[in-house]
């Protein structure tokens, strides 16, 4: 079985072209062949006209002429007088002399021996005019036969003008029997173009339309079925490169948010993530008639440690302390680097005391854990935090308080964790 | 104002007669007498006339339809083809068979009928022949005897075709009442025409002195389609006429014409 990788394809142009070729092909010959019974029905037609109707008129001017003999026939039988009789034998002799009748054999001799006939006949008359009607029983086979000649020459012609007529009549019969096949193929045709194109063309166009439309980066990339139009192939596969290339760059999307959401030092989210998503969830929490809590911690002595161990130090502090947060706090509390060694935290679904336990027990977690500076150094630093009861206030509000709590801390000797309440 | 409309007058009439082109028409007689006729009517009672009339008539109807003034001239048989030939007539009528040796000096109209030949004699004569020969008197066995003709036919070339191998010898006359004549007078003792123009003449002879003998012959050059001779530089002349020949045939004209002078089709 051929792999859709290597199905040989077409394009579209080039099918196209032989789908025009053939048909422009088959259409010439049905053209060709309905030209030649044309050609036929032409030359019948020219026959009919150039060579059939003059030989009719021909026949007819004999057939006039034999009847015209046998009628002055009959005369030279029925003249009362010699001067009449001689008079019809003479226009006989002139109508028998017609080259219309020398030239048709049949006619000359039939002509010739009822004009010898009747010259006889006239010398008979004219020595005993009584002897005529004994001559006339014999003249009625010369009449009979001058009269089949007559029909037979009128029937000769009307089966002339038949032989073209039968001949356009067929030519036409075959004509229409082609007509009808053309009709048949240029219908099946049209069908097959029709059929290739719904196949080949309009539906792999609304599969892509389709894939397009509902092209999504957290969706499967789209799957077409093979195309063999190598120029649907083409946009199918620019289309899955469009998809990969959606996917790829919402993946750097993700990578510069996160890279604009964190902080570069400890990791944690960054204050302007914090206030926003943090105002967000304190927002909810307090439609939910939740309580919230908004903290504020300091490492204390920060500076002279920096100044001490220097800056190199200060930062594996902040690192280590951060791993000691994420340690320490439930993934719905928030916590972030405020700033330097300051850090914000949002307590939802806690009340002041829960929030104060939890501050409190992470303070002496704090105070009690041994940070390893580079050179193998152990040190241990303190941290005062300010609490302040957001379930009520906006979140500036409740920071501000928690400051306040923080300074407060502070003031009264560091490591210690005060709520604002109790100072207000 | 009746003045300028007489000048209009006459100056339409003036462009009408400028616009008619005329036609000099040389029609063959049948007889001597008829020679002296040219331009009048041949009274229908002198032997011979219904093929001049039938001529006459188809000369006016054709040079009607050509919108031409027809000038007819009755002249010998023998002087129809050189009259045509050196611009003396426009159209020529006598009965005129085509060939070949024709066709290069004179150009011919479609054929206005057919023609074939026969010979004529006195019946004592024609007895008196198939007596010799064993057998009734034809073209085919006809041999030492006179034999007379039209000056100028066909028949008279034919005749001498044939004389020195037949023992023939020729008479020749510049009319067919002449040729008959000949064989009246015993000058001849056969003739060779035209079967029509020996109807025409002998229709009305009730003396019955002069019949047809043996079969009669189209082929041989001495029948055939009878045509119109033109001049042979004049095509538009032969056009014109053929369209008025085609045109009087389709509407029956032709016919008429013919029936008018003789009791029988001529095409």
């Amino acid at each position: 079985m051929v792999t859709p990788e290597f199905r040989e394809r077409y394009r579209a142009r080039t099918a196209f072209v032989i789908l025009a070729t053939t048909f422009a092909l088959l259409f010439s010959i049905v053209v060709a062949l309905l030209a030649m019974d044309q050609h036929r029905v032409l030359e019948a037609s020219q026959r009919l006209q150039q060579d059939t109707i003059p030989q009719i008129i021909r026949f007819q001017r004999l057939a006039r002429n034999l009847e015209q003999i046998r009628q002055e026939g009959e005369r030279v039988f029925s003249a009362t007088t010699p001067e009449g009789r001689q008079q019809s034998l003479f226009l006989i002799m002139l109508v028998a002399s017609h080259p219309s009748i020398l030239e048709h054999p049949q006619s000359a001799e039939a002509a010739r021996e009822a004009e010898r006939f009747l010259i006889e006949t006239g010398s008979v008359a004219s020595r005993d005019a009584s002897k005529i009607a004994l001559r006339h029983a014999e003249w009625q086979n010369f009449s009979k036969r001058l009269s089949l000649l007559v029909d037979d020459l009128s029937v000769q012609g009307a089966s002339l003008a038949n032989d073209d007529l039968n001949d356009m009549v067929a030519a036409m019969r075959l004509a229409r029997a082609k007509l009808v096949g053309a009709l048949i193929l240029v219908g099946g045709f049209l069908l097959l173009l029709i059929l290739l194109l719904n196949q080949h063309l309009i539906r792999p166009l609304q599969r892509i339309d389709q894939a397009l439309s509902s092209l999504r980066v957290d969706q499967p990339p789209p799957e077409f079925p093979d195309a063999r139009m190598a120029e649907i192939h083409a946009v199918e596969q620019a289309t899955r490169r469009l998809h990969d290339s959606l996917a790829a760059n919402e993946a750097a999307r993700r990578e510069l948010e996160l890279l604009a959401n964190r902080d570069g030092l400890t990791g944690l989210i960054n204050r302007r993530h914090f206030m926003m998503i943090a105002d967000a969830e304190l927002r909810y929490t307090q439609d939910q008639g939740k309580p919230a809590v908004i903290a504020l911690g300091d490492l204390d002595y920060f500076k002279r440690l920096n100044d001490t161990y220097g800056h190199a130090a200060g930062d594996t502090v902040l690192r280590a302390f951060a791993l000691l947060l994420e340690e320490s706090f439930r993934q719905s509390d928030l916590v972030c680097r405020y700033g330097g060694e300051e850090f914000a935290f949002l307590f939802p679904d806690s009340t002041l005391e829960q929030a104060r336990a939890l501050a409190e027990r992470f303070r002496q977690r704090v105070a009690d854990h041994d940070i390893r500076l580079a050179d193998g150094l152990l040190i241990r630093v303190t941290l005062s935090i300010g609490l302040a009861d957001a379930s009520k206030s906006p979140i500036e509000n409740a920071l501000h308080d928690a400051d306040f709590a923080l300074y407060e801390a502070k003031r009264l000797g560091r490591n210690r964790v005060i709520v604002a309440t109790e100072t207000v | 104002m009746d003045k300028l409309r007489t000048l209009l007058l006459v100056l339409c009439l003036v462009a009408g007669i400028a616009q008619a082109s005329e036609l000099r028409v040389a029609i063959g007689v049948q007889d001597p007498a008829q020679l002296a006729m040219s331009g009048n009517v041949i009274p229908p009672n002198m032997p011979g006339t219904e093929l001049i009339s039938v001529n006459d008539d188809l000369a006016r109807e054709i040079c009607r339809r050509i919108r031409a003034r027809c000038t007819v001239s009755f002249v010998p048989f023998n002087e129809v083809l050189p009259g045509v030939e050196d611009g003396r007539f426009d159209l020529g009528f006598g009965n005129l068979l085509r060939t070949p040796e024709r066709d290069k000096r004179f150009a011919f109209s479609s054929p206005i009928w057919r023609s074939s030949s026969r010979l004529l004699s006195t019946p004592a004569t024609a007895e008196a022949f198939a007596t010799r020969l064993g057998q009734p008197v034809s073209l085919e066995n006809l041999r030492d005897a006179r034999v007379a003709t039209l000056e100028g036919s066909l028949q008279l070339a034919f005749l001498n075709a044939i004389a020195s191998q037949r023992g023939l010898t020729v008479v020749t006359r510049k009319t067919a009442q002449e040729v008959l004549e000949t064989l009246r007078d015993n000058t001849a003792d056969f003739g060779l025409m035209s079967v029509l123009s020996a109807y025409a003449l002998l229709n009305r002879d009730t003396t019955r002195q002069i019949e047809f003998v043996g079969s009669a012959v189209a082929d041989r050059g001495l029948g055939g389609t009878v045509h119109i001779a033109l001049p042979r530089q004049n095509d538009a002349l032969r056009l014109s006429v053929d369209q008025a020949i085609a045109a009087i045939r389709a509407d029956g004209s032709y016919q008429r014409i013919a029936r008018r002078h003789f009791p029988l089709g001529l095409d």
